[in-house]
């Protein structure tokens, strides 16, 4: 073999491959191409084996050579294997795609209870303004609900509250949340802020608007200083954040022998805005809740002198607070349970 | 109490229109509760003349009749009524007129007449009891006019407070009028006339409990024609609620509205020895009442008696023997003030509540007893022609001065957040026609009453004195001053704030650890529901635990004592209070299966009750229950339906272990508990954090709760934290700097080796560079023996201060292979 034979080899050889490259139709054809010209057992090397039978002054110059055809080669087959991964990539995508427009694998979701939801929203929003909650006893016994509240036995005003009785002697089903008045300020000394929430029960018979068994908001504010002007600004407050900013607010004298002055609280009518309606009875208002002053007595059975201390005391009903939030008109609902009714409340 | 503003109006000018007047009331505390316009369902009835009135052809008991109903318009009316003759006015209900009670008038033929219409009695018309006679308008009564125009009322509907019984009457609520308008009361004259034989010659009592009967005063009246009170007098009853009867029984009721003073009338004849006794009830003594029921009565009731027994509960009804009658020709008033609280017993002794006694439950103004039986007297001798005997019997004629209650005009400031001051407060109190004095000397100011009496001192300057008119019993303290003040000035008046005071400590909210599981569970796909506390005593049997539920957990109440019952309860479905969640759980998953739903998955945390009789204490326990039927996920078109299953039920209950920061539950076999599944059902512990129960529902509890489900997976759970209390805080250890290693082992076990015991085996074995383990496959069939199964687990190995060497995995793997050969007789698996 001479130089002039052994270059013109390895010009054919390159001429040969880059024919092969330019025709590969996949990258599998193309490594297996790489591996027969360039690979160790290739056929490029096997034209090189040659180089040894030449004179020692040729062999720089062959070397050359094989270098420039070994180049163009690894060019070659670098720049069709881009070429053939753009689309080969693109011919995957095409047979990976699916029909989009089903719909997606549902997730399981649950609901919360719109009265526990509710009930915690109240706290929320008296616990910005420091109020802790507090819970108590559901079978409570007739003194605390009823005499330490100064609503002694017989009183007229125990009309009010239709009880339930338990075969437990003194003791019925707490007929409001108002009782957690007293056991707070048994246990806590003033500054005293506590929301007191829970299950009250009634003897009733349930319908649209009555319910044996419901749940309760009592909040409790007493230290020496405390006004029934705090009450106000802190009931339009909860107002603004249970009803929202636009609804007007009405603060009117109540009844309850707890406190001392009573006090109702009205917001404007969210059905009809005020302007008169089935629903708040043409009077433009709906009752949320029932507050006052604490009264002396209660005072006094909290273990507090009614000389030093004063404060307000309000309680509210969950449910009313939900029907009006949510546009319920049955409560019997609440206690149904049935799903059509609470997974609207995700 | 329902007021017709025109009866209102005799006591007080009134200019505001009704709803003015209703909302300016209901800001001073009486609420009214609705406005009605009265006599709004007479349409189409009118003022008409009778022009002619003759026999009819064909029938002897109607009249035919031409009547000229205005405008010239002349009808002709066929009428059944005997009382009528031409030149009366009279209301003329015209061809689709609406009568009370829907009834609807239509032209039509009467034994070959035609008549245009109908006359009405005042029955027909809500107007007055008449059924007999057309109601016979006064003659000037303007022809065509509309009857509504002038029988017509506004009728407000006014919640009075249980304090207030003063305002249970027309004047009463005219007071309050006068505090909003300003306007003068005026107080109705009695313009009694009396003659002959005075009352003392005629007539005697005796009070025997003058604890229970402060004053009893009675009047005797002569030559009563007993008959119907005016029209007027009828109209303003129906308006007020009330039906008329006589006027004798009228008068009374009449003054019971007007002034809030009941008073009883008796037929003097049925009285013997025309003595009057107030006394208890004796053992056996009966009375047959005005509803016509004979009723035995208590030893601890009031009676109005005479020689022979009783007359009339007092207060409450009277009795059939004495009620006046159309033979009466002499009356007995009676006008008392009883006991409220005696009151109050006996009508709910009887089920008896009056308007009556319901003034009497709220008390009564002292002097009201004499002003009350005056006013009717005058009233009888107008409308029945009675005359009255001079004098009452009284027994109590002394009227005590007006109570006087001290205040501090400085301490109302700071009750109310006012800055009113003495002078525009006893201007403001003035309004109530409540006088103020200043003291001259030091007062004593009533803080707190009868319960437990409290006063301060008040130095000169320092207090004023509020006289109070002897209707306004609710007057006592001077926070009721303060209220009085409040409310006359108006509620809306006091200046918002908002707190600056003092804040408390502060406390955990027993919420927090609630809201955590509730919102970790409605994440994993389940609904909360909150079910009735009181359930059927059957439920409560049925879910009984035959197990104890074991020590209490920190915080909360041990689930210990008999089951509560509410004694009264209305309905026998809510009648004790649970001591488990599941019952109520069960029964909503059946109304839900009912509606149709096949997967249903809810949770409720609630309380369980119980009386524990040895120590006399009532427990109350916080619970997690939890019932899951149907499918576990939503169905799909892309997913494989799959049931929930016991499996799911532990898993929730490790969830929440892990987010509440407790150690995973251990689980063991659950036995002896009729509720569940026994080869399906698990009891989990995690030492003073969780405890509790899991597992399929027995199916033969589907029958019975009537459950259409194939399976239910249950469970209930008691918490740490439930009952209040802060949750874990995360400990947080830093992250292994040396790798781990895994390793899978499989070994072969009898069936009756549970996956409990040989992980608690490979855990003991395993030592400290054991760091997890997770059975990963449970495998049963060939090669294995038919009472064997492989539990296949992944074994992590770590140090936290070395690389661990194979030598030191493959030592530890050797104690793990020979503890389970020692323990479980278990071999492993190439």
């Amino acid at each position: 073999m001479d130089l002039t034979s052994l270059s013109s080899e390895l010009h054919r050889l390159r001429d040969a491959a880059l024919a092969s490259v330019a025709a590969a139709r996949s990258s599998a054809t193309l490594e297996l191409l790489d591996v027969e010209v360039l690979g160790k057992k290739g056929s490029l090397t096997a034209v090189l084996r040659g180089i040894g039978s030449l004179p020692p002054d040729d062999r720089p110059r062959v070397g050359a050579v094989a270098n420039e055809v070994r180049a163009s080669i690894e060019a070659a087959l670098a720049e069709r294997r881009a070429t053939l991964r753009v689309a080969e990539l693109a011919d995957r995508l095409a047979t990976e795609a699916v029909d989009v427009t089903t719909p997606g694998r549902p997730i399981g979701r649950g609901a919360l209870h719109p009265i526990i939801e509710t009930m915690g929203r109240i706290a929320e929003i008296f616990g910005r303004f420091g109020f802790i909650v507090h819970e108590g006893p559901e079978v409570e016994d007739d003194l605390t609900n009823f005499q330490m509240l100064n609503i002694a036995p017989d009183h007229p005003a125990r009309d009010l509250w239709d009880t339930l009785y338990v075969d437990v002697p003194g003791h019925l089903l707490r007929t409001h949340t108002s009782p957690l008045q007293i056991r707070v300020m048994q246990a806590h000394r003033p500054p005293i802020r506590a929301l007191l929430p829970g299950r009250v029960f009634r003897y009733e018979a349930v319908d649209a608007s009555h319910a044996s068994e419901f749940f309760q908001v009592e909040g409790l504010m007493v230290d020496e200083g405390t006004t029934m002007g705090d009450l106000r600004g802190l009931l339009d407050e909860f107002s603004r954040a249970m009803f929202g900013h636009d609804k007007r607010t009405r603060f009117r004298p109540g009844y309850y022998p707890f406190t001392e002055p009573s006090v109702a609280f009205d917001v404007e009518c969210l059905v009809c805005a005020g302007s008169g309606c089935p629903a708040c009875s043409r009077t433009g208002w709906m009752t949320i809740l029932g507050a006052g002053m604490v009264h002396p007595v209660v005072l006094q059975h909290g273990g507090l002198d009614p000389e030093r201390y004063q404060g307000f005391a309000f309680g509210m009903g969950v449910e009313r607070i939900a029907n009006l939030r949510h546009g319920v008109g049955d409560l019997r609902l609440y206690t149904e349970n049935d799903l059509r009714f609470l997974e609207q409340f995700r | 109490m329902r007021v017709p503003l025109n009866w209102l109006r005799e006591y007080i000018d009134i200019q505001l229109d009704p709803e003015q007047l209703a909302e300016r009331l209901t800001l001073l505390g009486m609420e009214v509760k609705g406005i009605e316009a009265w006599g709004a369902d007479w349409r189409s009835v009118v003022v008409g003349e009778l022009l002619t009135v003759v026999r009819h052809p064909r029938a002897d008991r109607l009249s035919l009749t031409t009547v000229d109903v205005g405008a010239g318009q002349v009808l002709e009316i066929v009428c059944g009524a005997t009382n009528i003759a031409p030149g009366q006015r009279v209301p003329v209900a015209l061809p689709g007129a609406v009568l009370p009670g829907g009834r609807r008038i239509e032209r039509a033929e009467k034994m070959g007449v035609v008549s245009n219409g109908m006359l009405c009695s005042g029955d027909e018309l809500n107007l007055t009891s008449d059924v007999d006679g057309i109601l016979i308008l006064p003659p000037g009564t303007p022809l065509g006019t509309e009857l509504s125009n002038l029988y017509g009322d506004t009728v407000l509907d006014i919640d009075v407070k249980p304090n207030r019984g003063d305002a249970l009457s027309l004047v009463g609520l005219a007071r309050e009028v006068s505090i909003v308008t300003g306007a003068p009361v005026r107080f109705p004259e009695i313009g009694l006339v009396e003659s002959g034989q005075p009352t003392s010659e005629l007539l005697s009592i005796s009070v025997e409990e003058p604890g229970l009967c402060r004053r009893f005063v009675a009047r005797w009246l002569s030559a009563v024609k007993v008959g119907p009170a005016p029209d007027v007098v009828q109209v303003r009853l129906q308006a007020a609620g009330m039906r008329p009867i006589s006027n004798v029984v009228d008068a009374s009721n009449y003054v019971m509205l007007e002034l809030g003073k009941p008073t009883h009338t008796f037929d003097a004849a049925a009285v013997h020895d025309h003595r009057l006794v107030v006394r208890r009830a004796r053992a056996g003594e009966r009375l047959e009442t005005l509803d016509h029921v004979q009723r035995d009565l208590a030893v601890e009731d009031l009676v109005v008696a005479d020689a022979a027994g009783p007359l009339a509960i007092a207060g409450i009804i009277g009795g059939a023997s004495s009620e006046v009658s159309e033979r009466t020709t002499a009356v007995i008033i009676e006008s008392a003030i009883f006991d409220p609280l005696a009151i109050r017993r006996t009508g709910q002794r009887y089920a008896l509540r009056s308007e009556a006694s319901l003034r009497f439950e709220k008390g009564q103004e002292f002097r009201l007893a004499r002003i009350a039986a005056d006013r009717v007297a005058g009233l009888i001798a107008e409308w029945a022609g009675a005359s009255v005997a001079a004098g009452r019997a009284d027994s109590a004629a002394a009227e005590p001065g007006p109570t006087q209650v001290p205040f501090r005009p400085a301490r109302i400031d700071r009750l109310l957040g006012t800055q009113l001051g003495p002078g525009e407060q006893r201007a403001i109190l003035a309004r109530a026609e409540i006088a103020t004095e200043a003291p001259n000397g030091p007062a004593t100011i009533p803080i707190a009453g009868e319960v437990k009496p409290l006063t301060a001192t008040a130095g000169l300057g320092e207090a004023l004195i509020a006289v109070i008119p002897s209707w306004r019993a609710d007057l006592e303290i001077e926070s009721d001053v303060a209220e009085e003040v409040a409310r006359v000035l108006g509620y809306q008046k006091i200046p918002p704030i908002l707190p600056h005071t003092a804040m408390p400590p502060y406390l955990d909210s027993p919420l927090g650890v609630r809201d955590l599981v509730r919102q970790t569970l409605a994440g994993a796909g389940l609904t909360e529901v909150v079910t009735a506390a009181l359930i059927a005593p059957r439920q409560v049997e049925a879910f009984r635990s035959a197990t104890p539920a074991g020590p209490a957990l920190p915080g909360d109440d041990p689930a210990e004592g008999r089951p509560i019952r509410a004694v009264n309860a209305l309905s026998s479905e809510h009648a004790v209070l649970r001591q488990q969640l599941l019952a109520g759980l069960l029964q909503v998953v059946a109304l839900n299966l009912h509606q149709g739903r096949e997967d249903v998955a809810i949770f409720e945390i609630g309380k369980g009750y119980g009386y524990d009789e040895a120590s006399g204490l009532i427990r109350e326990w916080w619970r997690l229950g939890f019932a899951l039927t149907g499918a576990s996920q939503p169905p799909a078109w892309n997913r494989i339906s799959r049931p929930w299953e016991l499996d799911d039920g532990k898993g929730l209950v490790e969830l929440i272990a892990d987010r509440l920061g407790f150690a995973p539950p251990a689980w063991t076999r659950l036995v002896g508990e009729p509720v569940f599944h026994p080869g399906r059902s698990a009891s989990g512990a995690s030492e003073g954090a969780l405890v509790g129960r899991v597992g399929e529902l027995h199916p033969a509890l589907r029958a019975t709760e009537d459950l259409r489900a194939e399976r239910i997976v249950i469970g209930e759970f008691a918490l740490r934290g439930l009952a209040g209390g802060s949750p874990t805080v995360a400990n947080i250890v830093p992250i292994a700097r040396y790798p781990a290693i895994e390793r899978d082992l499989a070994v072969v076990v009898g069936q009756d080796r549970t996956a409990g015991e040989v992980e608690r085996t490979i855990r003991s074995a395993g030592g400290g560079l054991l760091r997890g383990v997770r059975l990963f496959d449970i495998y049963t069939g060939p090669p294995l023996g038919a009472d064997e199964h492989s539990l296949a687990y992944r074994l992590i190995f770590q140090a936290s201060d070395r690389t661990l060497t194979d030598a030191e995995i493959e030592t530890t793997l050797a104690a793990i292979r020979a503890g389970l050969a020692r323990e479980a007789g278990g071999r492993i698996r190439a």
